[in-house]
């Protein structure tokens, strides 16, 4: 009883302010998954690196929308919609029609104490744009729980209640041709035609709770091709409900005459739910004796380097890390190790380094960690070991050890005395199940296949990789077979994927032999050969040069790959088309976060053109990117899309489960996958294999190297 | 064996170690002696009343307030000053004459502190201090806080624990800075060793309650 007495009496005051650890509830997100009322948006911005899934329905329009805050001004919405649309005549009403889209909006002024922010957006900005609608928006808060918004809308947010454009030269909309390629920017339409107010009011009578009001200025009138959506009223009235601040639940009755719910499910890339980990805490430093640190030298007949080999596989094991190779001298121990636990390598590097001071002999004075993948090691990490005894547990340690220490190319293997274990399993294989979500047909259908996975491997050399992949699929869910041939000038190289592996029987997914390494440096090879993808086999081959300390690299990519039957057996004869397909690729890292890739050069179908990827990456791992491809083909043979684009999301496990790991969640979206523009889908590109041990990934996460 | 068994039968095993702590070289030494890599069951951290009075300078017990559980801790290594105890739960905490330096394992850690300017204020009976305290945040970057701190007495406050009272003197410390605001109390018994503690460690990991036997 005295110690809770003592608990009790002990009043403590912890409180953090912003910076660090704030974690802001989301602004409420409309039936188009942007922050909004109902259908309308409003001028406020979710907290830079939110996103935010939202599922909407009402009768006739069912959408999935990721929406994406990249600065605290500026955010970018991907929305797949189910929607109802009139025909070309407007005689008749086609149901269920997927549709693709992307948002754009920019806080132009932020809220001050008496003048609104103000945003300006567009939404479905692409041809054709079913819901184009372009936006210059206020919103204003009184108090903690009013707010009021008002806007001019154009395109379908010029429908109600619209006047004549006050942007005098843009008075007529066009009408977009269906017979025009889609997926064009659509900037032809942008603030064209009749524009119209909106506006509404959001009152949040709780944490959980809040009302909404909107005055719409979309009417939904029919029109060819457009949303069969009907709207009485432009007044809609709504409830939101925060079952926990992660999640928004709304009901709505819309227009009048419409039920609408939709859910929205929030998580911020800068507040990891895990915070900073869970995982259990490192070996302390094992601090040397005054004279153990004067030593030049250590006794070898006393502590030999093979009893040390093994006492630091087995140390190194408890850590996830698997010692391959070890060079000793009188003052320096040089290790080489895989990781398989921690997604932070200086994180493993710091466990490595702390194994090593409980193992190596006092004399040891300089470790070099070198982090190994496929085969290949990566880098060399320096670190004086009287460092890492005078830094422990000391402010700026993190800081500091950085400053003292040395980022190289690995070192040779030569010089490297193995460690690896001769009796390891060199065949390995599991069983998985695996779902896939296609939908981006070419038509736009939706696919989606369920079943189970056999993974195998065998490895000859830790350079030299067996590997494949046996699927057998158990639900399929295919709306149709793919149209007739719609690009008849370009090979089937992507449109085709709907026939391949449909038959119900197993079907030999990959099965390649790869060969890593380092020729030089600074220089990574690749070479794979074998059935390397879905629809193609043949041979890949690639050349990286990277070098540890530098944020730029450049890569070549050849292959010459011929396309598979669609039973995704071993034949080829099915097609009997063979290209040579290639890429030259620069990477940057600008810092900050943003990463780029070009990629210039021959595409399977034959076209040449380019790839531009930029991702968002932050430092715990979540990376949100996009890319698009353009090339020489002329948009009517491309297929559906123009041009290939898409959003590219990850998300590593720890970040939600706190637990170490190296896996990651992660899904690409693509609008329309066409024919021009498709690139060789091979496994272990190189960039990826080798950049988290270089020396910009490694101080992205060096924060981790003491825990 | 575990992970977690052979990682707390490696601390276990540098807890029995001398002075020094390089009790893992024992597992180390055994491995050059080419006997087995297996590590010896995991040593329970129950340790009975008897134990934690019988034994000073052995053990610590932590409250982890926001767990609301008490834990044993063994010494697992110092450096220095300062002293690394371990849990059975694979939690540690550093500490530098009882003024928690680090903390490993929690949901939020101390990445690292200065303690050398709050000790030496309490030995002057009160003082103002300025601390710089690191913590690892969402983006795994170091998130350095400095406080600016004064530390007073509060005159005699006995410690009873385990059915035993203690004479204490009690000191609070008091510390503000970006965002940041926490205090800390210090029981010192008479020969100036503190014997217990209630210490921040940060926001999301809460208070630690300590008491040294």
């Amino acid at each position: 009883m005295k110690r809770a007495v003592f608990l009790a009496s002990s009043a403590m005051t912890l409180v953090l302010g912003t910076g660090g650890f704030a974690q802001d509830v989301p602004p409420t997100y409309s039936l188009y998954g942007t922050p909004g009322l109902l259908e309308m948006p409003v001028a406020t911005t979710a907290e830079e690196g939110t996103l935010a899934g939202t599922l909407s329905y009402r009768d006739g329009l069912f959408q999935t929308v990721l929406n994406y805050q990249l600065t605290d001004r500026l955010s970018g919405t991907m929305r797949y919609s189910i929607v109802d649309l009139y025909n070309d005549l407007e005689t008749s009403v086609i149901e269920n029609e997927l549709e693709r889209g992307f948002d754009l909006k920019y806080q132009l002024v932020e809220e001050g104490t008496y003048a609104p922010a103000i945003a300006v957006g567009l939404r479905d900005f692409l041809t054709p744009g079913r819901f184009q609608s372009e936006y210059i928006v206020a919103t204003k808060s009184f108090g903690d729980s009013l707010t009021v918004t008002g806007g001019i809308g154009w395109g379908e947010m010029g429908t109600e209640g619209g006047f004549d454009n006050p942007i005098s030269s843009r008075a007529d909309r066009p009408v977009f041709d269906e017979a025009d390629p889609d997926g064009q920017l659509g900037s032809d339409y942008w603030f064209t035609g009749d524009a119209a107010f909106f506006g509404g009011l959001e009152y949040q009578i709780n944490d959980r709770w809040g009302v909404l009001a909107e005055y719409s200025s979309i009417a939904y009138d029919p029109a060819p091709n457009a949303p069969a959506v009907s709207a009485d009223s432009p007044y809609s009235f709504g409830v939101t409900y925060r079952p926990r601040d992660a999640v928004q639940l709304s009901f709505a009755a819309l227009n009048g005459q419409e039920l609408a719910i939709s859910g929205s499910f929030f998580l911020n890339a800068n507040n990891r739910p895990s915070l900073s980990g869970f995982e259990a805490a490192p070996v302390p430093i094992n601090a040397r004796s005054a004279s153990a640190r004067q030593a030049t030298t250590w006794d070898r007949n006393a502590t030999p380097e093979a009893a040390l080999r093994s006492a630091l596989t087995a140390t190194l094991a408890i850590e996830g890390l698997t010692l391959t190779g070890m060079e000793m001298t009188d003052r320096t121990a040089r290790v080489r190790f895989i990781n398989t636990r921690y997604r932070s390598n200086a994180q493993a590097m710091g466990r490595a380094a702390r194994m090593m001071t409980q193992v190596m002999p006092g004399a040891i004075e300089v470790f070099v960690l070198e982090a190994e993948a496929q085969g290949i090691g990566l880098s060399a990490v320096t670190v004086n070991r009287s460092d890492l005894e005078a830094l422990e547990n000391r402010p700026s340690a993190t800081a500091t050890l950085f400053a003292n220490t040395a980022f190289a190319a690995a070192g040779d293997d030569v010089g490297l005395t193995s460690a690896r274990d001769a009796d390891a399993a060199l065949f390995l294989w599991g069983v998985s199940p695996y779902l896939t979500f296609d939908p981006s047909g070419g038509d736009g259908d939706l696919s989606v296949d369920a079943g189970l996975r056999l993974d195998a491997s065998y490895q000859f050399s830790p350079q030299l990789i067996l590997s494949g992949a046996v699927l057998q699929s158990a639900l399929r869910f295919n709306a149709e077979d793919p149209d007739p041939d719609s690009t008849p000038d370009l090979q089937n190289v992507r449109s085709d994927r709907g026939f391949y592996g449909d038959d119900g029987v197993p079907v030999l997914e990959s099965l390649a032999l790869a060969h890593f390494g380092r020729p030089g440096g600074d220089i990574y090879s690749r070479v794979s050969v074998g059935y390397l993808e879905r629809m193609f086999g043949g041979i890949s081959t690639e050349l990286l040069w990277k070098p540890v300390d530098s944020r730029f690299g450049l890569g070549a990519e050849m292959n010459y790959v011929a396309q598979r039957d669609s039973d995704m057996g071993f034949g080829f004869d099915e097609y009997e088309y063979e290209t040579a397909t290639g890429h030259l690729s620069a990477y940057y890292d600008f810092g900050n976060g943003y990463h780029t890739q070009v990629d210039l050069g021959r595409y399977l179908a034959g076209d040449w053109g380019a790839t531009l990827r930029f991702d968002r990456e932050y430092d715990n791992g979540v990376r949100v990117g996009a890319y698009v491809s353009q090339t020489d083909t002329a948009h009517e043979d491309f297929g559906d899309g123009s041009y290939n684009k898409g959003i590219v999301i990850a998300i590593p496990q720890d970040f939600l489960t706190g637990q170490p790991n190296r896996d990651t969640y992660g899904t690409t979206l693509r609008t329309r996958t066409g024919d021009g523009g498709a690139r060789l889908n091979v496994d272990g590109r190189l960039y990826g294999v080798v950049r988290d041990a270089h020396q910009a990934d490694l101080s992205d996460t060096w924060g981790r190297f003491w825990r | 064996m575990t992970r977690l068994g052979l990682v707390v039968a490696a601390w276990a095993l540098m807890s029995c170690g001398d002075a020094r702590n390089d009790g893992i070289g024992g597992q180390v030494t055994g491995l050059l002696l080419g006997s087995d890599a297996e590590a010896p069951a995991r040593q329970s951290l129950n340790v009975t009343e008897e134990d934690l009075l019988g034994n000073p300078g052995t053990y610590m017990r932590v409250n982890i307030r926001d767990r609301n559980r008490w834990e044993t801790m063994v010494r697992a290594g110092s450096n220095g000053a300062r002293t690394t105890w371990i849990d059975g739960e694979n939690i540690t905490v550093t500490e530098e004459n009882g003024i928690v330096v680090a903390t490993r394992g929690l949901p939020r850690d101390m990445m690292g502190a200065e303690a050398t300017g709050t000790w030496n204020a309490i030995r002057a009976g009160g003082g103002t201090v300025q601390r710089q305290v690191d913590f690892l945040d969402d983006q795994d970057q170091i998130l350095a806080r400095v406080l600016q701190c004064r530390i007073v007495s509060e005159g005699s406050d006995p410690v009873t624990r385990l059915q035993r009272t203690y004479p204490a003197s009690r000191f609070k410390e008091e510390c503000s800075g970006e965002g940041l605001s926490l205090s800390n109390i210090y029981w010192l018994n008479p020969s100036g060793r503190m014997i217990r503690s209630l210490q921040a460690v940060s926001p999301d990991a809460g208070y630690l309650q300590i008491d040294v036997f």
